[in-house]
Parts: C-alpha cells; sequence; structure tokens
C-alpha cells in the first residue's frame, strides 16, 4: 500500500538523472559560449547554451572540427558570406564578413557545474576603498566591470554582488579556467583616463568623450620593436580614438590659447598628457597645424617591453588592449580594492577530481563493509548503500537544476550529508529491530522522532553559515542542508519501507 | 540455548557495572572538558587574544601551492633559501610539503606568508628559477582586513548555530536536566577538538570554522538518540533503564564508528586533496573521537542520573 515512497524515490532518481544528463558526454556539436552583443549572430537569435551541429550543411562534431571548418571558411572568403547554422534550438541564417562573434567550446559532459577548486580559474572579491555602496551603485559596478571582461575579451565570468553578514557589499568575480595575468588590473583599476593640456582636462574615457575607439585594422596596432639601452627590447603601440564634437571643441578652444613650441617650431608649446588613474602614461606633441583646429581623430601611443622582441611585443599588446578596455568602458566614480584574490590551477583542479572519486569508491567500501559486520544481512547492507547512493545522485541532481558552481566546500558539505544519511538509516534498522511487541509502524515513528530531531539541529548549525564570510563557505550549507532534506523527505521514508519490505 | 543464557549474563553483569560506576565514568569527560577550556584560555591569553591559529584566509596574506615532486625541488634546500629572502623582508613564512601517504612521495608544496602575492611570487620564483603560471600553482590571497572580518563573522556564525541548536534540542526534549546534557556534549565536541588543534599549532582556515559548525550538527544526533531511547516518554520501547542506554550505545557508537570512517580515508589514505577540504575532515574526526566520550561517558551519566532521580525504569 505504502510502497508509493519507493516510487517517489524511483521518479526522483530519474528527474535527477535527467537534471545531471552524463550523456552529454556522447553528443556531438559544439556549445556557445558567448556571443558579441551588437553582432549580427546575436541578433538572429544565437545564445550562449545553444549546441551548434552543423555549418553550412557540414556537420560539427566537435570543437576541433568547427575551428577547422570555419578557418577554412575564413580563407576562402574575403567578403561577406552566408552561413547557415543549424542549432538544437533551430536554425539561422545570416550573411556576414567573418570572423564569427561567437565563442564555442565541446559541450560539457554533464550539466554538474565545478568550481573554481575542481576546474581551475580565478575568484576575486573586491570592494571600494572608504565608501559603502548602495544597491544601484552596486549594480552599476557589475556592468562596468562585465563590459571590461567583454571588451578585454573574457567571457566566461560570473559577476554579482554580494553582502555579508556585516552589511558590507562586495563585487565577486569567478572566471573559469586560465585567466589572463593582468586581471588584477583590469579589476581594480579605477580607469580615471584623462587628456590634459597644462592642467586643463580636455576629454576623459568613456562614452561621452570618446564615442569610438579602435581595435584593429590599420588603426591600432604595433608600430615598431627597438632595442633597449642596457638589455631587451621594447615595442611601441599606437591606436586611433574618436573624440565627440563637444571634447574636440573643447581641444580647439585650448590650443588656439597656445603659442608654437621655441625649441620644436614644429609643434605647439604644450603637449597633451595622457593620464590614467593619475599616473602620466603618454605624452603627445601638438602639431602646430592643430592650433584653435576642431579635430576628433586622434591618435594615442605608448610602450612595451621585454627581455626579447616576443615579449616586447606580447607586453605592448596587453597593455593597447587594456587602455582600449578603460577608454571604451570609462571610469568608475571610485577606486577599488582587491581584498581576496585566488587563482586556482586546472591541473590542481583535474587531480583533485581523481582523488575525490577514488575517495567516494573508499568510503562507499569501508561503510558496505562496517554495516554487514555489524547486521549480516547482504540485503540490508545494499539497501543502505543504495539509498546513500541515491542521496548522492538526488542532490547532484539538484545541484545541476539550479546551476550550482560544486567547489570543494560543496563537495565536502555531500560527504556530510552522507555520513547523516548513513547514520539516520542505523538508527532506522536498530529501532525496527527492537524485540517489543509494539508495530513495525510504531518502531518507524520512534526513530523518526530521533532523525527529525537531527535534521533540525544540522538545519540550525549550517543556517548562518548562508550568510557569514560573504557568502564563501555557502556551498558547504547548501549542500548539505540539500543532502539532509532530501533524506528526511525522500529516502528515508523509502528506506523504512524497503525495509518493512526485507523484513516482510 | 545455553549461548542466550550467556548473553543474559553478560547484560545482568553489564547492569550492575554500570549501576555502580556511571557516576564515576562522567568524572575523565568532565575533567576533559575543563582541560580543554582552561587549556583554550591560556592560549588565548599566550596568543594576542586569538583562540586559534589562523592561517592566511583568516589572518590576511599569501598561500602559494606549487606542483611538483622530489625531483624539481628539494624541499629541505628550498626551504632554507626561501626562509632567508623572507627573513631579509621581515615577514612570517611557512611551509609545508603534502605528500602521498601510500609512496611517501611528494606531491605539492605549500608556501603561507604574510605577504602580498606578487612579493611571495617573486621570492618563489627567484628560488625555483622559473616561473609560476597557472599549470604550476595555486595562489590565494586575502586583505588582512577581509580575513578579520571573516573571521569575526564566522564567530558569530557559530554562536547563532549553538544558539540554534540549543533551541531545538530544549523544543524536542522539553525538560532541562536532560536538555543541558545534550548541550553540554555538544560544547564538549567543539572545544576538546579545539584545544587539540591549539595544541598541535594547526592553523585553521575558513573552512576550518565551518567543520566546527557542522559538529555542531553532527555530534548532537547520538546525543538525541540516547536522550529519546532513555527517557522513552510513550513507553514504547522494550527493557528497563540500562538496556535501552546500552541499546542507544550499541546503534550510536556504529553510527559514530561509520563516520568516523568516513571522514578519516579523506585525511590517512586519499591525499593530494586541497587542503581546506582535508581541514574539513581532520576537525570533523576529532570531534566524532570526542562525540564518543561525551555521549557515552558524560551524556550516559547524566540522563541515568536524572532517570534514577525522577524514577524512570
Amino acid at each position: 500500500m505504502a510502497s508509493y515512497k519507493i516510487w517517489i524515490l524511483g521518479i526522483v532518481l530519474i528527474l535527477s538523472i535527467i537534471s545531471i544528463a552524463p550523456w552529454s558526454a556522447f553528443e556531438s556539436g559544439v556549445m556557445i559560449q558567448s556571443v558579441e552583443k551588437n553582432s549580427t549572430e546575436f541578433e538572429k537569435g544565437l545564445r550562449s547554451g545553444m549546441i551548434i551541429t552543423e555549418i553550412n550543411s557540414n556537420k560539427i562534431v566537435n570543437l576541433e572540427e568547427f575551428s577547422a571548418y570555419v578557418s577554412k571558411l575564413i580563407s576562402n572568403e574575403t567578403e561577406s558570406t552566408k552561413i547557415s547554422i543549424t542549432t538544437d534550438s533551430g536554425n539561422f541564417v545570416f550573411i556576414k564578413e567573418l570572423p564569427l562573434s561567437i565563442t564555442v567550446g565541446n559541450i560539457p559532459p554533464t550539466r554538474l557545474k565545478t568550481g573554481l577548486d575542481l576546474s581551475g580559474g580565478a575568484r576575486a572579491l573586491i570592494k571600494p576603498e572608504n565608501i559603502s555602496l548602495d544597491d544601484s551603485q552596486i549594480s552599476d559596478l557589475v556592468a562596468i566591470t562585465t563590459e571590461r571582461f567583454n571588451v578585454y575579451g573574457l567571457k566566461d565570468i560570473s559577476i554579482r554582488p554580494v553582502k555579508d553578514l556585516g552589511g558590507e557589499n562586495y563585487l565577486l568575480i569567478e572566471i573559469a579556467g586560465a585567466t589572463p595575468s593582468d586581471m588584477e588590473d583590469l579589476i581594480s583599476n579605477q580607469g580615471k583616463f584623462e587628456g590634459k593640456v597644462g592642467n586643463i582636462t580636455v576629454f576623459s574615457g568613456g562614452k561621452n568623450d570618446i564615442p569610438h575607439v579602435e581595435r584593429s585594422g590599420q588603426q591600432a596596432g604595433i608600430d615598431g620593436c627597438y632595442a633597449n639601452q642596457g638589455s631587451g627590447e621594447y615595442c611601441t603601440f599606437r591606436f586611433g580614438i574618436t573624440l565627440s564634437e563637444e571634447a574636440a571643441k573643447r581641444h580647439a578652444d585650448i590650443t588656439s590659447n597656445l603659442s608654437i613650441s621655441m625649441e620644436n617650431p614644429e609643434y605647439l608649446s604644450e603637449k597633451l598628457n595622457l593620464y590614467l588613474d593619475d599616473n602620466l602614461i603618454d605624452s603627445l606633441f601638438i602639431s602646430k597645424d592643430l592650433k584653435g583646429r576642431i579635430t576628433t581623430q586622434i591618435s594615442i601611443q605608448g610602450s612595451g617591453s621585454g627581455n626579447d622582441r616576443a615579449a616586447a611585443i606580447k607586453d605592448a599588446e596587453a597593455s593597447m588592449k587594456k587602455l582600449q578596455t578603460i577608454l571604451i568602458t570609462g571610469s568608475l566614480p571610485y577606486k577599488l580594492k582587491i581584498v581576496k584574490l585566488d587563482t586556482i590551477s586546472p591541473v590542481l583542479g583535474k587531480e583533485f577530481i581523481n582523488n575525490l572519486l577514488k575517495l567516494g569508491l573508499i568510503v562507499f567500501g569501508i561503510i558496505s563493509l562496517v554495516l554487514f559486520i555489524r547486521y549480516r544481512k547482504i540485503k540490508l547492507t545494499l539497501a543502505v548503500i543504495l539509498t546513500m547512493f541515491s542521496e548522492v545522485l538526488i542532490t547532484l541532481g539538484i545541484a545541476a537544476l539550479i546551476k550550482w558552481n560544486l567547489d570543494a566546500p560543496s563537495i565536502a558539505g555531500i560527504i556530510a550529508g552522507m555520513g547523516t544519511g548513513v547514520n539516520d538509516q542505523i538508527v532506522i534498522i536498530d529501532e525496527s529491530e527492537s524485540k517489543k511487541s509494539s508495530t513495525l509502524k510504531q518502531k518507524i515513528k520512534n526513530a523518526f522522532f530521533i532523525i527529525i530531531g537531527a535534521f533540525f539541529t544540522i538545519f540550525a548549525a549550517m543556517l548562518p553559515l548562508f550568510w557569514a564570510g560573504a557568502g564563501l563557505l555557502r556551498g558547504f550549507a547548501l549542500t548539505t542542508l540539500i543532502c539532509v532534506t532530501v533524506g528526511i523527505l525522500i529516502t528515508r521514508p523509502a528506506f523504512a519501507e524497503i525495509l518493512r519490505k526485507i523484513k516482510e | 540455548m545455553g549461548q542466550q543464557i550467556n548473553i543474559l549474563e553478560q547484560q545482568t553483569s553489564r547492569k550492575n557495572w554500570f549501576d555502580k560506576s556511571y557516576k564515576l565514568l562522567m568524572i575523565l569527560p568532565i575533567l576533559l572538558t575543563i582541560l580543554a577550556v582552561v587549556y583554550v584560555g591560556f592560549f588565548y591569553y599566550s596568543h594576542n587574544h586569538e583562540i586559534i591559529l589562523k592561517d592566511v584566509s583568516l589572518s590576511g596574506g599569501t598561500m602559494i601551492t606549487i606542483t611538483a615532486d622530489s625531483n624539481t625541488i628539494n624541499f629541505e634546500e628550498f626551504k632554507i633559501a626561501l626562509e632567508q629572502k623572507s627573513a631579509l623582508r621581515g615577514v612570517d613564512i611557512s611551509l609545508r610539503k603534502l605528500a602521498d601517504i601510500g609512496t611517501g612521495k611528494m606531491l605539492s608544496i605549500i608556501v603561507e606568508s604574510s605577504s602580498k602575492s606578487e612579493e611571495l611570487k617573486a621570492d618563489i620564483e627567484s628560488v625555483l628559477g622559473y616561473s609560476l603560471t597557472n599549470d604550476n600553482s595555486s595562489i590565494e590571497f586575502s586583505e588582512p582586513s577581509l580575513g578579520k572580518n571573516f573571521f569575526n563573522q564566522l564567530m558569530v556564525a557559530l554562536l547563532v548555530a549553538f544558539i540554534l541548536m540549543s533551541m531545538v534540542i530544549f523544543i524536542m526534549f522539553r525538560t532541562f536536566i536532560p536538555s543541558i546534557a545534550v548541550i553540554f556534549a555538544a560544547f564538549s565536541d567543539i572545544i576538546v577538538p579545539l584545544a587539540i588543534v591549539d595544541f598541535f599549532g594547526i592553523k585553521i582556515s575558513a573552512a576550518g570554522i565551518a567543520a566546527f559548525l557542522m559538529l555542531i550538527g553532527y555530534s548532537v544526533d547520538t546525543d538525541i538518540l540516547l536522550t529519546t531511547r532513555a527517557l522513552d516518554p510513550k513507553k514504547t520501547r522494550e527493557g528497563n533503564l540500562n538496556q535501552r542506554i546500552f541499546g542507544a550505545f550499541k546503534t550510536g557508537t556504529l553510527m559514530t564508528s561509520t563516520a568516523l570512517l568516513a571522514v578519516l580515508p579523506a585525511f590517512f589514505i586519499v591525499t593530494g586533496l586541497p587542503d581546506s577540504f582535508r581541514q574539513i575532515f581532520l576537525i570533523l574526526g576529532l570531534g566524532l573521537f570526542a562525540d564518543l566520550v561525551f555521549t557515552w561517558m558524560a551524556n550516559a551519566g547524566i540522563i541515568k542520573w536524572y532517570c534514577e532521580k525522577k524514577g524512570i525504569q
């Protein structure tokens, strides 16, 4: 009669497996990781998460095939070309000049998301210096930071505000996989960019004064490389920016008051100084022809250095990219401070997953052995182990469903939850084995009094962790609570039922 | 048949033994708790008003984990060279190596320092003679102010969790002495492991404090089991008080031992897990050991005493 409890467990288990979707490993295609905003692809409706299976009727099985086909397209076509992309959410056809404005990756083997400790990556916790932000300021900060990362070319990131117990606001940034070495600059720079003649600001970074920044093509790139005095080399870069009418007029007004330089008769007496966060980064001579003229095109220059030419080029390119990013996104109205910065090696992460699987097997093995030694009943031992396994599976299913990033604390939480699960089942078995003539139903009721008490104490213990420490340990609390809640609502009642059937 | 009589006799003699010595048994756990409280208090005054040694996630600083075996890095030489460099800067530094327990093979080196990440990274790179990259190292940095903030909040969380747990216990049992007995056991389950990690000079991370929180939840389930079976308010259980306590003991020790067996491999068999992860299991392990003592020597004694006074058979 009451075997519906077992049915519920079965159904939830199936749903969990669907949620985790372990068969993704066998699917062919590539998954879109990001689509550039304002691109043709975006307008046509391509979105991250879609799975591309065909391009121009060519089957795409994996990332290698995708890259090979796209580079073949690029080398064949110089003009705009018609592209037809087949995805799991439909067919998209558009005409476009290559390259494509999307990034793709292999389809992840399951829908489980792994956190930093497992997949490697970087995590930064930042907060503004000396002020605390209200909600709207925080959302502005999220927007600017997100744009900076996008402009910089990093897409697979999560940026969200977090609040701790003390009411302090932080911004939590998580980047999966490899991370750029200058990430620290990218997020902590206030990015106050100013072009000044003397003490007067002609323009500052952001869309108001600088509506356009050249990022590639003839107007942007490395100019040349030269040997340093001493050792190494340095390279110069240059890119064009377009000033707004207003800024250009300011420039004209200011230069009209300048005289022609005595030492350098080709140029004006003052230079255009560029400051980033109040540090002088470049000083440009102003050609005498520009005196009083409204000009909207300005070329920004800078340099990078290194031990050899390749390193110098890399450094110059990185500096250029950073400067462009800041000019495009504008500055933040306050200084930021990185209060926590962790970069976890993907190699260590992989090792962690292997060790975890090993640990899981050992723990399952030991517990089965102990239970078998104690009860000497194969069926009983199997029932406990299967229930334990179900709890883990359902917890993972829920984690996949809510797109929770499984980090080390989350996994520790699952293991802790498993421990509680086994304990509860031991209580159920022992209560039911007691010899008093009362019914099995009463015995199980007795067991549930203990189990529910234990559940509430764990609940009480884990609850404060949701808020303490900017929520960095939330994973631990969350998975433990999911695991014990699944236990009390689904697996424990089912286990009691299975036990009754075994006894009959 | 003969065997059954034998078990019965055994149980009778055990009964007598427990009747005689349960008060005596309570002395050890009570002494242990007092010792732990005194030691933690002493530690607090001798360590600049800190109840634990904090790692960099709580005190601020940098932790760098370098993956390397002993063919790449000679640990002793590396340690001496790096300590010299840090001494020049006037910063604290500590090094540990993680080795595979089975083979003894070095897996990684963990360097903790109060300095900023770029400084420590530069020092390590100059000693090693190669660059630390995303492939061979992990770097974790925390500002001192943030660490302090985290620590204070986790302490508040610990306190709140303890109070909430106590409330749950009072609501469950609705009697003063048995509830207090459970809460005393939970307190001891936390303070004793705390004294032990303090004694061995283990630096505690934020995750380690989460483990103390978990102990609150983990340790009381056997106490709830014991109290429920001993009090047996609805008279649904068989046997007299001693038999019920002994039944609870059999169930409870199995529970704690399976939990211990689940927790210990993370510490002794499978190495190469993140440090924060191993620390959670170390603290849970210590707490579970403490729980065996405090549930079955202290709490069982108190509940037996209480039941005798109240005439619960």
